[in-house]
């Protein structure tokens, strides 16, 4: 089981990429808790994520999550902005499973 | 629809992400940096501005456009960006003026 989050500044445009993520791990056959958060309650959703994808439009928090992560051992990576436009879950989700397996 | 909207989200998102690494930038005083950072959020709020625009003209034009709570947090997306652009500016400018000192 593999547990993904996704962060933008309210979860909520990631929410959508959530649904598209959920259905190209069906389709692959992957057992993946993904879920979308805001900012702010990252904290409440860390324990246990494989890893972090942040939204486009928080990319500059990258290297805050990179400082408070790195004791956990938990990869932050920006999602791909073409990707993230077009809502591309399967790209997405190759992603996160390739950082997760190269962890 | 949803593309477009997504579209107009990406867009303001990078003029978002750009203002904030250009404030972030200028706190260590690479004042360069951040302006060249500025000029590439300037180069992305074109870009969702030409989204919003063509948004504008359709319903101008009489066809309905469809609203979904999507398409409202694209619009705050661009309204808040907009906004931190403006203040990334005069930040910048602050920040060039403490570092001159």
């Amino acid at each position: 089981m593999k547990n993904i989050l996704l962060v933008c500044c309210a979860g909520m445009s990631t929410s959508l990429l959530v649904s598209k993520m959920q259905a190209a791990a069906i389709a692959k056959g992957v057992e993946c808790k993904i879920q979308a958060t805001g900012e702010a309650e990252v904290k409440d959703h860390i324990d246990g994520t494989d890893i972090l994808l942040l939204g486009p439009q928080v990319r500059f928090l990258l290297s805050k999550f990179q400082k408070s992560l790195a004791d956990k051992n938990i990869p932050v990576e920006v999602i791909n902005t073409l990707h993230y436009g077009t809502m591309n879950g399967e790209k997405v989700l190759d992603r996160a499973l390739e950082l997760i397996e190269n962890n | 629809m949803e593309e477009i909207i997504m579209n107009l989200i990406v867009h303001s998102g990078e003029v978002r992400s750009y203002s904030m690494e250009a404030i972030q930038c200028a706190k260590k005083g690479n004042i360069a940096e951040a302006k060249e950072l500025i000029e590439k959020a300037e180069m992305e709020m074109s870009k969702a501005h030409n989204v919003q625009t063509s948004l504008i003209q359709k319903e101008a034009g009489g066809e309905k456009i469809e609203f979904s709570l999507l398409m409202v947090h694209a619009q705050d997306h661009l309204m808040t960006s907009m906004t931190l652009k403006t203040l990334a500016v005069e930040i910048i400018d602050i920040h060039e003026e403490l570092h001159r000192k």
